[in-house]
């Protein structure tokens, strides 16, 4: 078994409970995969070899005396460079907090280590988890597996490379606008956004509070259920987390009411995706489903709201990098300002200015009522807009990108193109609902292209239901080969 | 749309130089302009989502943590405190 | 002196810490004076990543405070976040409330000479505390320590409805003196668990509205906000009448200096850009938790003054100086439910005696052997004539540390007064035939020699005999003779 970092999780976990292999081998296959590839793909920021070593070691000798093991028991797992892990940096990609080293375990690292998951390294991202395309990394620029001169799709870049380029069988990526599924749809993986209070976010650094959430990315539905039922659950030191039990899923969506909303499917997404995407309805249709044709009126308004919601969280959470206690610290001799300011304008990328300042000036006397406060009210809108519509329908099915993984530097120069590229996903992160990126066939330069599903709120179970039908109909997803 | 700039820099302590001061007017006010597209609604009352709730805390003592893991990644320490330039009100 | 033909206008902004177990947003303990930087964690410290979770024992006892304040209760409610950028502040904001305080809309009825001054409470928020710089130009810089920090604070804003320093002075007292009835806050001025900011504006007597206010920062001792205010409306009553506008602005207070200095000016006013904390939820107080509160509110300090003065008859100054201490209140309290003293005598011992011994010793009265039936006993014993005065002191200063029965003393030792006139006679007859020369100076006129041979009688009877029967005697031994 030469290939063992090219099986999914759930055929390691079968092998490693039956013994056929260690959790040693299978890390030691993962590490030498990596160790081959990455200069290629460029995924992690940090590689955590020795101690995944170490740690496949106990828990093959736990397994060998016949004690209990977790439900992940030896198999590796990547975590997005957002998410702390005790005595490993989390450096969030960014300059500011390129040497910091968390002293403390995020809830979600808690469970992968509970659930005897090995963690294998910290993948980059784009800077503070802001962007779409891997590129505001100051760190280390993933490449997409499927063609090295496209982007990954963002800011769960890494993530979605190390699992697309068969590195790892799975990661934990962060999802605050799209951040796990677009990137996903890139790469051609399976992406799972839980429900807003699913998943603690206790130790995930954060970028917009109330958008945020971590989410499994694999090649398969049932390794992403899998890492998802492990994390998933309430926890004391999230407030607004939620009790919750995830109930399973099956792979049958006879009688599912699936939604299609049209306001998803206007000028702005590109003919291939369209087409692709109606032809997985069609699919699934065939499967049994019910297809429903909704409206979601208040969806052109999404992005705006969410870009003011989302900067002006970030920009009062970035507020904490100022040179005092930790990260980055600039010109410490001529002042308090000007240590901030050195500090902040040195440390943070471009892109991350760009939203602290749009940000502060939505939360700035005289203007609050006008942005942040609307953008609050349209939320509500929105919300109310998808509990009508999950009264005619399960779930709701769209594209997950408008379009598929472009070139480096293509987008760069136009924030507000690249912003609007976000417009299937942000809707979900304001509604705060469940969504995944399922990978469904290729365009002409042989990008993968995905469709997004949406649940009610804690529904996963059907989200993963249809997802899983999917995958057993179109025969499992493409794995791109190198 | 007028926004000034500097002093939203100000605000958030950031010093834009003067060279990139252009570039980060154009920017902004793109941005600007795209979350401007937002209808009018009534806005009346505090931002509060009464159906969303959260559990309260019991009040019970949690061991803290070791100092040294607390002030580790600090870039100057003294004395078991983080070290701060002076300070010039 | 403050002109006359000027008012003073003054609102407070009280800040107290309160004396919950943990801190507001983590479970590191809420304690003053630990080793620097120990009581703290990822949560406190603002590490990246890391959420706070809302101590309900603080909301529970900033409600308290709300119902002694006669506040409404918003038990819908949630916390925003106010940014700036300081050292003391990991996070660069401070979770507090911005438009819907936990309580609002109150009132303070305070004391002022012989009158009831209603003060209205705007509002009661919770917050967070900050850390603490200590300046050390050995290093440099300053030295951060974020024990303090995630303290829980109620922060009690007045409207600004108080006239005078002295006024301020006593709401301030009764604001200290309700967190120690309700058990909330240690109230240390000196510990920085009580601090407030003081704004003040002057207008012409008779005037309605209000003229430009000044905020002062740092003021934290009963006698700094009264200083303060005094010189503050002096300062500004000088530039009113020099011809020069009042600027809005923020002021420092420096106490030892008694001066006041320009912090920021309006234009420097901060944009606090307040917006709703993402990562607290909204919260919900029952109204039974509400209610509960409030039915276990202790009666507070005006109402007990004015208590004591209707039922007992205590003077102003005796009711309030009891009342405003929290100890002696609950001593008396404790003593007056026997029903067996006079209140006046007992005001007399606790507001006397006990509180000499107490302040000697550095202790509460609590923190005294001394019981409440003991000393009962004994005060009654003295109101009953069983013992003279002289005899009492000698008893309260057994049972001050001992817990033994005032009438197993009397006993003991002897000491009940003699009202036995042959005996008294007998002593007084030796007395007088020792102090001839007393006599002979009476009897010419020098009538004060008599408290003399009294005394000499009362020591004769080791304090035991009746001083007035005494006095009654030696006069009639005299005359007689």
């Amino acid at each position: 078994m030469d290939k063992l970092y090219s099986l999914s999780a759930t055929s390691m976990k079968e092998l490693l409970d039956k013994k056929e292999v260690s959790s040693v081998e299978i890390t030691k296959s993962v590490i030498e995969r990596i160790e081959k590839t990455d200069k290629d793909i460029n995924a992690y920021i940090s590689y955590n070899f020795e101690n995944a070593v170490k740690q496949a070691q106990e828990v093959d000798e736990k397994r060998a005396k016949g004690e209990t093991v977790g439900a992940l028991a030896g198999i590796p797992v990547a975590v997005k460079d957002n998410i702390c892990v005790k005595n490993l940096k989390a450096t969030c990609a960014s300059k500011m907090l390129e040497n910091f080293v968390a002293p403390y375990n995020a809830t979600v690292t808690e469970k992968l280590y509970a659930n005897d998951a090995i963690i294998i390294g910290k993948t980059t991202m784009d800077e503070f988890a802001m962007g779409s395309s891997g590129e505001n990394s100051a760190l280390a620029i993933a490449k997409n597996p499927w063609n090295t001169q496209r982007v990954p799709g963002g800011s769960s870049s890494g993530s979605a490379a190390t699992v697309a380029a068969s590195q790892v069988p799975f990661a934990l990526g962060s999802d605050t606008g799209g951040s796990i599924r677009q990137p996903s749809a890139f790469t051609g993986i399976v992406g799972l956004k839980p429900t807003y209070g699913a998943v603690s976010r206790y130790g995930l650094v954060a970028f917009a509070s109330s958008l945020d959430q971590i989410g499994p990315m694999a090649r398969t539905v049932d390794d992403t259920a899998m890492l998802f039922s492990a994390i998933c659950g309430r926890d004391a030191k999230d407030a607004t987390s939620k009790n919750y039990t995830f109930e399973g899923y099956t792979d049958s969506v006879k009688g599912m009411r699936i939604g299609v909303p049209k306001e998803y499917y206007g000028e702005g997404v590109s003919a291939v995706v369209k087409e692709k995407v109606y032809t997985a309805i069609e699919t699934l249709k065939a499967q049994g489903a019910e297809i429903i044709n909704i409206s979601l009126p208040s969806t052109e308004y999404a992005l705006s709201a969410y870009y003011i919601i989302a900067c002006a969280e970030a920009s009062s959470n970035l507020g904490r990098y100022d040179g005092v206690k930790y990260g980055y610290s600039g010109n410490r001799t001529a002042g308090l300002n000007e240590m901030y300011e050195s500090t902040r304008s040195e440390g943070f990328g471009d892109e991350v200015k760009r939203r602290i300042m749009l940000g502060t000036y939505v939360l700035s006397s005289g203007y609050y009522d006008a942005y942040y406060k609307r953008a609050k009210m349209l939320q509500q809108n929105i919300v109310k807009e998808y509990n009508e519509a999950f009264k005619l329908c399960d779930v709701i099915l769209t594209p997950t990108s408008p379009i598929t993984a472009f070139n480096f530097g293509e987008k760069t120069d136009n924030q507000v193109e690249m912003y609007a590229a976000d417009i299937c996903t942000v809707t979900v992160n304001i509604a705060g609902l469940p969504g995944i990126n399922v990978p469904c066939g290729f365009d002409s330069n042989n990008l993968p292209i995905g469709f997004q599903i949406i649940g009610k709120k804690f529904r996963e179970s059907d989200i993963l239901t249809v997802a899983k039908c999917y995958e057993k109909t179109v025969g499992g997803f493409a794995v791109k080969e190198f | 749309m007028e926004i000034n700039i500097k002093h939203i820099a100000k605000l958030a302590k950031l010093s834009i130089p003067e060279d990139k001061l252009a570039k980060f007017e154009t920017e902004m006010q793109d941005m600007i302009k795209m979350v401007e597209n937002l209808p009018e609604i009534p806005t009346g009352g505090a931002v509060i989502d009464e159906n969303d709730t959260m559990e309260l805390r019991e009040d019970v003592v949690v061991p803290s943590s070791p100092r040294d893991e607390m002030i580790m990644n600090a870039p100057q320490t003294a004395a078991g405190c983080i070290l701060i330039p002076k300070v010039v009100e | 002196m403050i002109n006359n033909n000027y008012e003073i206008v003054v609102g407070l902004e009280v800040h107290a810490e309160l004396s919950t177990k943990t801190k507001i947003f983590c479970g590191c303990k809420n304690e003053f004076g630990a080793e620097v930087n120990t009581n703290v964690c990822p949560v406190c410290m603002g590490l990246p990543g890391t959420l706070p979770v809302l101590n309900k024992q603080v909301v529970e006892y900033a409600i308290k405070m709300g119902h002694a304040l006669n506040c409404n209760i918003n038990r819908v409610t949630k916390q925003d976040r106010k940014n700036y950028f300081y050292p003391d502040l990991p996070k660069a904001y401070q979770i507090s409330q911005f438009d819907i305080p936990l309580c609002e809309n109150g009132y303070l009825d305070i004391l002022v000479g012989e009158e009831t001054r209603r003060i209205g409470v705007t509002r009661i928020h919770i917050e967070e505390d900050t850390g603490k710089l200590i300046h050390a130009d050995e290093f440099g810089g300053s030295l951060a320590d974020y024990n303090r920090c995630g303290v829980p604070l109620i922060e009690i804003v007045s409207e600004p409805d108080i006239r005078s320093a002295e006024e301020a002075k006593s709401y301030l007292e009764t604001i200290r003196t309700i967190l120690l009835y309700l058990g909330i806050s240690d109230a240390k001025m000196q510990e920085g668990s009580i601090r407030c900011d003081v704004n003040v504006s002057v207008r012409k007597k008779g005037q309605t509205d209000f003229n430009t206010r000044v905020e002062m920062k740092n003021v934290n001792s009963f006698s700094a906000v009264y200083n303060a205010i005094n010189y503050e409306a002096a300062r500004q009553i000088e530039e009113i009448e020099k011809g020069n506008e009042i600027s809005q602005e923020t002021r420092r207070w420096d106490d030892a200096l008694g001066q006041n200095f320009v912090l920021r000016s309006k234009e420097d006013a901060h944009d606090y850009r307040y917006f709703p904390d993402p990562d607290l939820l909204t919260f919900v107080i029952p109204q039974e938790k509400v209610d509960e509160l409030k039915a276990e509110q202790p009666e507070l300090p005006v109402q007990k003054t004015l208590r004591y003065m209707k039922d007992f008859g205590l003077s102003k100054i005796d009711a309030e100086t009891i009342a405003l201490s929290k100890d002696k209140a609950k001593f008396f309290d404790e003593c007056m439910d026997f029903k067996k003293c006079d209140a006046k005598l007992l005001s007399n011992w606790v507001l006397g005696e006990i509180t000499r011994i107490a302040n000697e010793r550095r202790c509460e009265i609590a923190d005294l052997a001394l019981s409440a039936e003991n000393l009962v006993e004994m005060i009654a014993l003295i109101e009953n004539k069983t013992i003279s005065n002289a005899a009492g002191k000698t008893v309260f200063e057994i049972i001050v540390d001992k817990d033994e029965k005032p009438s197993d003393i009397v006993k003991e030792k002897g000491l009940a007064q003699i009202s036995d006139s042959s005996a008294l006679q007998t002593i007084v007859d030796t007395v007088l035939a020792n102090n001839e020369k007393a006599i002979t100076d009476y009897k010419s006129g020098k009538t004060n020699v008599l408290g003399f041979l009294v005394g000499q009688c009362m020591k004769q009877s080791k304090g035991q005999g009746n001083p007035a029967m005494f006095k009654e005697m030696v006069i009639a031994a005299i005359e007689n003779s």
